[in-house]
């Protein structure tokens, strides 16, 4: 077990690139969307999926003073939408990861950990919970 | 890659997207005008890359294809809000837009229009011959350039650019969106039919590439050809025998290859196998196409493929019918492959003697001698004969001039049935 990576608050697939699809035919596209699909049924059937959704290519970036908003470019980089699974280790995580039917067109499937809540402010919490009861 | 279809994707039609990527490229070049083909073509591919990102999640909607065509549309009108090209016409186009109806049988024959205007420019005179046929199969039939690249044996990039230069000519020489009236439609429909005719080919050969793809295309060259044969304007002989012709072809198609994927020769095929429904409604289009007076190379070729589908067995073939077929279409086609087709008809008439007097007399016989099942053939009657030697030879040269498997397989199987076994046993 490690246990930097591995975690009773489940990892976060985020699946970046989103112009890996480009050019791509009619035909090939159904084909992927009818893998995906029995991809992600399959792992919400197994009750691994506690969240899953595609993001809008539409949205705003606020950085200081700086207010940008999209819709923003494709890219290879840019996160297209997320998958939070119940899983415990990395490497149940990365197994499922490595099953995403996008990786053979240059998807990329970034793997994090869901970090527990800080011990320190844990307790800071509770003791806020027990001063308003 | 292939998994298991998830319960939700049967509600998918099998090649629904391709099939609604090719409707709504005609409908939508129908609102904005043929020089925005491409334009047309981006928004459609963005509507089927929305369906891919959102269904897997949310599941796939009640009615797909109007889904498609609704995102294909708000698409389209949130362009024209950005473009400052459209300004003027900005209202026009959106209100057209707008007045797309949602799928129904109303929308169907607008569509079929549609299509078969796009095909017309597709086929303009103006285009290069080869164009044309990647231009179809881009613009009406939905097919991606990979898959082109493959069924034609060239390069994505040779495709790709070859078929922007055409979509720029269409552009520039405002080729029109319309089906030709008049004097124009004899000419231009021949055009499309060749092209037609060329995609169903394409498909039908046993060249190598996808075999999927390859029933795809005639799938899509007999829609194409149906379209033509149910609209008033092209609804003539030649355009009914071409559909015939393809349909009857294609009823084979299921019987053609063991599930070992080797050849099958006619008459080794399970006949049960041909699909009955389209030889029903290839011969129907067969009936409607002797109506006129006039008599095409189509017409030649369905009337032989007719023969074939309606023949019970092998030994009850008409071979005498199909001959007089392929003396009719020799006397319209100079083509030494018309020849060549003939003597085969000839050897089941009148005996491999016969056959091989006819072979000699092609014009263009050194055309032929690249052409494996040349060889094939003259292997075959050398081996009738009892010239095992000779057909060996001829068998060995047609297989080093064929790069299809199935047909390799084929063909060493004949080479072994004449060198060591001596006489082999040919009805």
């Amino acid at each position: 077990m490690n246990p930097s990576t591995d975690t009773n608050n489940g990892h976060l697939l985020l699946f970046r690139s989103t112009n890996w699809h480009r050019g791509m035919a009619p035909e090939e596209i159904q084909r992927i969307m009818a893998d995906w699909t029995s991809w992600f049924e399959g792992l919400q059937q197994k009750g691994m999926i506690a969240a899953a959704s595609p993001l809008e290519n539409e949205g705003h970036i606020v950085a200081g003073d700086a207010h940008t908003d999209g819709p923003f470019a494709e890219s290879k980089e840019s996160i297209g939408g997320f998958f939070m699974l119940k899983t415990t280790t990395m490497d149940e995580a990365l197994a499922i990861a490595r099953m995403c039917p996008a990786l053979p067109y240059g998807m990329k499937v970034e793997v994090r950990p869901v970090a527990p809540a800080c011990p320190a402010s844990k307790m800071v919490e509770e003791a806020k919970a027990h001063a308003m009861a | 890659m292939s998994s298991m279809p998830s319960p939700e994707i049967p509600k998918l039609a099998e090649h629904l997207f391709r099939q609604e990527a090719g409707k709504m490229v005609s409908a939508l070049t129908g609102i904005f005008g043929v020089h925005r083909l491409q334009l047309a073509e981006d928004v459609v591919q963005e509507s089927l890359i929305r369906a891919l990102q959102t269904w897997p999640y949310y599941g796939v909607p009640a009615n797909p294809a109007a889904w498609l065509m609704q995102t294909a549309k708000n698409r389209a009108l949130d362009l024209l809000r950005r473009e400052k090209f459209f300004n003027d016409k900005q209202d026009e186009i959106a209100a057209s837009l707008e007045r797309l109806p949602e799928e129904g049988p109303q929308f169907d024959d607008e569509i079929r229009d549609h299509r078969l205007r796009l095909i017309f420019t597709c086929c303009h005179p103006q285009i290069p011959h080869d164009d044309r046929t990647l231009l179809a199969l881009k613009t009406l039939c939905g097919f991606g350039i990979p898959e082109i690249a493959s069924a034609f044996l060239a390069s994505e990039a040779a495709v790709a650019k070859r078929l922007t230069r055409a979509k720029q000519k269409i552009q520039d020489l405002q080729i029109p969106y319309e089906i030709p009236v008049g004097n124009d439609l004899a000419e231009r429909l021949d055009a499309v039919l060749q092209v037609i005719y060329l995609l169903f080919n394409e498909g039908y050969k046993a060249s190598s590439g996808d075999a999927l793809v390859r029933a795809d295309l005639c799938e899509e060259a007999i829609r194409l050809g149906r379209h033509l044969a149910e609209h008033p304007r092209t609804d003539c002989a030649r355009v009914h025998a071409l559909v015939a012709l393809m349909l009857l072809n294609a009823s084979r198609l299921p019987a053609r290859e063991s599930p070992e994927g080797e050849l099958l020769t006619l008459e080794r095929q399970d006949r049960g196998k041909w699909d009955r429904e389209k030889i029903v409604r290839g011969m129907m289009h067969l009936a409607k196409a002797t109506g006129g007076d006039t008599l095409s190379e189509y017409h030649l070729q369905a009337g032989i493929a007719a023969c074939h589908a309606t023949a019970p067995d092998d030994a009850s073939t008409d071979w005498p019918r199909i001959l007089a077929h392929y003396e009719h279409w020799m006397a319209m086609s100079r083509s030494p492959l018309v020849a060549l087709n003939r003597a085969v008809a000839v050897a089941k008439v009148h005996g491999p003697e016969a056959a091989l007097e006819a072979i000699a007399g092609i014009s263009d016989r050194r055309l032929l001698e690249s052409y494996h099942l040349y060889h094939a053939v003259l292997g075959d009657l050398a081996q009738r004969l009892g010239r095992d030697h000779e057909a060996a030879d001829h068998f060995r040269q047609a297989i080093r001039q064929t790069s299809v498997e199935a047909e390799r397989t084929f063909l060493s199987e004949k080479l072994s049935g004449c060198v060591s076994e001596g006489e082999p046993a040919i009805p």
